[in-house]
Formats: structure tokens, sequence, C-alpha cells
């Protein structure tokens, strides 16, 4: 125990060298890089002289790049990304985190058909390996991998959204409409999701029923499991105790990984639908040059993710009774 | 094999006289290894051409190399075929037809809203998807390669500065760090630049795996024997471990090809790419067409052919690297 409790802290402890390095790495470029951005609004004559003067106070341009660089992580670790470019009287993580909830429920409600289904779908192509169903998963699967989200996205627009007119493809709820706990607000939130989801949920589902399957046969050539079966244990019971959950384990760590995977087929989905989150943000963010914005969305991005890969990895520590007694 | 049964006289000659022999230039150890990298290769391909998916790849990504280097002389052809005035080029504006025409006898696949041919762009498109597809994994691989063989080959200290930057890379999302990168590096939107971006974010997953590939190699007797005769680490990085990571790299590159054609692609279509006026990729086709609402107005044939592409491209890539794969590393070849 004790050496499974050391190894969750050394996990710990690289993730937050990872998120550091994050930051470091958002201050360069940002003020470091040949075109420096920041430096490059500073001089930019049609901006207002009230507006360059709060900006350079406010990013310390005036000073030496080291002071710029305490300020900044001081700043950096509350979360404090100063105001918006575009929008002057709001700090940029406010904004931030209004977009954030509709990532959290698209990539929620996403993830969790994606894991179950692409789960799924593996296990019984690994079962019935070199069947119709596994021939047919596999280049469904394989399609969906080699697919553009973005283009999959235009695909079901097509379709639901102008032919038949089922779904709506704009925005994350009707106009004027606001996200509270009643059942027309509800309601309308899941009538605009319905697309979106399933555009990041088959755009994604590959990775997921690929490594399950894998995982599986993987699983299937062990000894214990001819021991099962010799034992006399239906398929489905060798299945259901033997062969799945030891499958499992590096599912989970590729959970995590993934994410980063989803997250990114998340952006597509939300451009593609204009759907406000977080993706949709930092698109935004780049063609307005609002850089407040575009660190923060970086930098809690990375931080989510990150959290996230530490979940899984100490899940899988507790999980895995060969890492938690060696 | 030929050559081997003729006496060599190069093996005969006197050192003395070996300089004016053509033939002995090239050293002993240096032709057995092209002899052995030739059979190597054809051995290779002997296996791979049994491998059904690696050739539906293969044979697919021949038509997409054939309209990429040919692309002028294909619209030739076809402006024959279709009895058209002119062989449409990308930049062609035909005031004759209306813009974002349908699909018609002169343009199969309708014109954009410049009037300019989309069957044109679409075969011209494949030039520039492949071309970004291959230097930027060309780079990638660089960059992973250098890191993962130094990161393994130290180990320690260095090892774990190296492995955390690695993370960085590999944990967050891909997207968002090309977003960012596209946004801040200078370079407006050139194709160079749009490469490097590709190249820069993608090198992570190779890193990893050359590193653990090098980890193990360390261990091995041969390894070991070269360091007690005497041999420097470059000397034992270039000529022994990089040999045998190369295999397991050539595999994960090709698969890489297909990752970087996505990200193109998904890049113009932001517009984060190249600019559709001055160079044409699919993903800046898509771009000019979502600009003026072509699914919500159902101009469905400006959409469809090109993600068919980029769907097929990527296919392609991903049958030859599987296939590879299978025969470069056969503890795979079970599954």
């Amino acid at each position: 125990m004790a050496n499974a409790r050391r190894m969750i802290l050394r996990k710990a402890f690289n993730s937050f060298i990872t998120v550091v390095l994050v930051a470091i790495m958002n201050f360069f470029l940002f003020r470091v890089m040949p075109g420096d951005p920041l430096m490059r609004l500073r001089d930019n004559p049609h901006l207002s002289e009230e507006f360059r003067l709060k900006m350079i106070e406010e990013f310390g341009l005036d000073q030496s790049l080291w002071v710029q660089f305490i300020e900044y992580m001081k700043n950096v670790f509350t979360f404090d990304f100063g105001n918006s470019f575009s929008q002057q009287l709001t700090p940029a993580m406010e904004i931030i985190l209004g977009n954030l909830k509709w990532t959290l429920i698209l990539t929620g409600t996403s993830s969790i058909f994606m894991i179950l289904i692409g789960m799924s779908i593996g296990i019984v192509a690994a079962w019935k390996r070199g069947g119709m169903f596994d021939t047919g998963s596999m280049a469904f699967s394989l399609f969906f991998y080699a697919m553009p989200t973005f283009w999959f996205a235009m695909m079901l627009i097509v379709a639901f959204g102008t032919e038949l007119k089922w779904f709506p493809s704009d925005s994350a709820m009707s106009y004027g409409q606001d996200l509270e706990l009643t059942w027309t607000a509800i309601s309308d939130m899941l009538y605009h999701l319905t697309l979106p989801a399933i555009s990041l949920t088959l755009g994604s589902i590959a990775a997921f029923s690929l490594i399950m399957r894998g995982s599986l046969i993987d699983v299937m050539t062990e000894e214990y499991i001819t021991t099962a079966r010799a034992k006399g244990l239906s398929d489905a019971r060798v299945l259901k105790n033997h062969a799945v959950p030891n499958a499992m384990l590096p599912m989970v760590a590729l959970i995590a990984i993934d994410l980063a995977f989803v997250v990114g087929g998340a952006f597509q989905t939300e451009v593609v639908f204009d759907y406000p989150g977080i993706g949709w943000l930092t698109v935004e963010a780049t063609f307005d040059k609002d850089y407040p914005i575009l660190e923060g969305c970086f930098f809690l991005i990375a931080v989510v993710v990150v959290l996230a890969n530490l979940v899984a990895d100490t899940l899988l520590v507790y999980m895995d009774p060969r890492i938690k007694e060696s | 094999m030929r050559m081997n049964d003729v006496p060599d006289p190069g093996v005969h000659t006197l050192p003395s006289e070996a300089g004016t022999s053509k033939r002995s230039l090239i050293s002993e150890p240096a032709k057995e290894k092209l002899r052995l990298l030739r059979t190597n290769a054809s051995k290779t391909w002997k296996i791979f051409r049994k491998n059904r998916t690696g050739m539906r790849g293969l044979v697919m990504l021949v038509v997409f190399l054939v309209l990429a280097v040919f692309s002028p002389q294909v619209m030739v052809l076809l402006s024959w075929i279709g009895g058209w005035d002119v062989a449409y080029d990308p930049f062609y504006k035909d005031f004759t037809a209306d813009s974002e025409s349908p699909p018609s006898a002169e343009h199969w696949l309708g014109t954009d809203s410049f009037n300019q041919d989309i069957l044109a762009r679409l075969i011209y498109g494949t030039r520039v998807s492949l071309l970004v597809g291959l230097v930027a994994t060309v780079v990638s691989m660089g960059l992973g390669a250098g890191v993962g063989l130094l990161s393994g080959y130290w180990g320690g200290v260095r090892d774990e500065v190296l492995m955390r930057i690695t993370d960085v890379f590999l944990v967050i999302p891909w997207l968002a760090l090309m977003i960012v990168f596209a946004a801040v590096l200078p370079g407006g939107s050139s194709v160079t630049k749009v490469v490097i971006v590709i190249g820069i974010t993608g090198w992570s997953s190779t890193a990893r795996i050359v590193r653990a590939q090098v980890f193990s190699l360390k261990e091995r007797a041969f390894i070991e024997r070269a360091r007690a005769i005497g041999s420097g680490d470059y000397h034992i990085v270039r000529k022994h471990i990089f040999p045998n990571v190369f295999p397991l790299m050539f595999a994960n590159a090709i698969l890489t090809i297909a990752l970087s054609i996505l990200s193109e692609s998904t890049l113009s279509f932001i517009g984060l790419g190249p600019d559709s006026s001055d160079v044409v990729t699919w993903g800046n086709i898509l771009e000019d067409a979502d600009d003026v609402f072509a699914i919500q107005q159902g101009l469905y044939w400006w959409v469809v052919a090109p993600g068919m592409m980029i769907v097929l491209v990527v296919l392609s890539f991903t049958f030859i690297g599987y296939a590879l794969d299978e025969i470069f590393n056969p503890k795979l070849r079970r599954r």
C-alpha cells in the first residue's frame, strides 16, 4: 500500500510539473514569440490611447520580462488572466467559465454514450472475432476514425437539419431561452444537444471500440481464460467474470488519454454547430485576437485534462493488484 | 544476387592498388549492408503483397498520388471527356456559369461562390493535402525520434526533463495546441507555417514509442558488447539503436501522415490554414462552403466530395500503416 501511495504522489507531482510547464509555455508563446502578439497590440495605433495605457498597466508591458513573468505566474494559479479584449469590462475567466458548462454538457453526455457503445462493440467484436459483426464493426470504426469530425457534423446537419428539419443545428438553446431547471428549458437544451452529441459520440467511438477489442483479444490468449473454459464455465460467464474485468485495465488508462482526443472532437463539433462551449470560444478568440481568453481557455483545458489523467492513474493503481503489491 | 557468384576483383587487389579500382570505393561492410537492405525490402514487400488490407491501401494511395502529381493532365483528360472548352484550374473563374451552381455537364461538381470549378479544386487540392501531410510527418518524426532516442539513451534526470515536456504535448488536446500555435506564431497563413504547427504538435507519441524501445534495447547483450569493445555513444546510437528503432518508427510514420492530413483539413476548415485564394486544400474548400452556409442552403455536392477525399486518403494510409505494423512487429500478428 505504501508503494501505491508513493506512486500516486509521484504521478501527482508529475502532473503538477506538467501544469507549470503549460503555464510557462503559455507565457512565452504570448509574450516572447517573434510575432509577440501582446507587444504588437501595445504598439497598435488603431487602439484608443486609454485602452492601450490600461493594457500596458494590466499586463505590466512596461516592466522587465522577469517581473512580468513572476506577476503572470501569480495570476495564473489564481486563474486570473485579466479582462477580455473584445468584451473589455469582463474578466476573461468569467466568460470562459460561462462557456465551460456547455462543453461539459456536450462532452459529458457524449462520453457516456461513447464509452458504453464503444466498449460493447469492442467486446462483441472480440468475442465473435473474425465473424460478420467483427468485420462490420471494424469497418465502421475505421471509417469513423478516418473521418474528420467537423465533416461528419456537417453531414448530420445536411441530413437532419436542412433536409428533414428534425433538429436545430445552431447554438445550445433557443434564442432568449436561459438554462434553468424548468421543463421547457431542459427539453430545449436536450433538443439542441441531440445533433452535436451524436456527432461527437460517433466521431470518437472508434477509439474506444478498437482499444476494447484489442485489449480483450489480448486477454483471451491468457492461460486463465483457458482454465476457466476447462472448468466448464459458459461463454457468457467466462466473458463476464474473467475476460472483461481484466481487459478493463488498459481501457481505464486509455479513457483518460482519449479525453484529449475527445476534446479535439468537441472543438470541431462546437464550431460547426455554433455551440457556445470552450472550443467555440477558443476559435472566436483566435480571430478576435482576444489573448486573455485564448490563454485562459488553453490553461483551463490543460488543467482539466491533466487532472483527468491523474484520476485515471490513481484508479488504475487501486484497480490493478499487481501494481498495489509490487 | 548474381554479383556474389562472380569472383570479386576488389577483394584480391592489393591495398596499394585498391584506390584505382572503382568498385572498391564501396567498402565491403557497406556493400553487405546494401545487399541486406535490398533483401529486407523485397522480403517486406513479399509479405506486404499478401496483406489484403495493406494492398487495398496502397492501390488507393497510388490513385491519390497520380491525382496529385498529374492534376493538370487529369483536368485536360476530363475536359476532353466532358467536352469542355477549357481544362479548368482551381482559380479559373467561369463567368458563363452561375456561382454556386449545382452539378452540370460543364461543372460535374458545380461551382463555388467565386465561379470556380469545384472538381478542379478537389483534384488540385490533393497536392497540398498530401504534401502537408508528408512534410509535417517528417518534422514530427524527426523531433519525436530525436527526443525519444536521447531520452531513452540518457536516462536519469535528462530523461525526466524531456519526458515532462513530452507529457505537455501528449496530454493537451491536439486541436487546442494547434489552434494556439497557429494563432501566435508569425507567418500569416502560409503552407510552411501550417506544416510547422502540425509538426511541432504531433511528435510526442513517437517520442514515447521510441524511448520505450530504446530502453528495452539498452539492456540487450549486443549493446553491452559494443560498449565493451569501446564504441562511443554516437556510434552505438547510430549503428545499433537507431536501426532497431527504425522499423517501429516507419509504421508509426505512415499512421502519422494520416493524422497530419486530418489536422491540416481541420485547421484549414477552422480558417487557420492556407488562404483559399492562394492555395487550395480539401480543408479550405470546406471552409469556403461553410462560409456561405452551403449545407444550410442544400449545396451538398460542395461538401460531400472533399470530405470523402479526406476519408479515403486517411484510410489508405491507415491500412498501409496497420499492414506494416503487423510485418515489423510480429508479436502483433496474432491479433
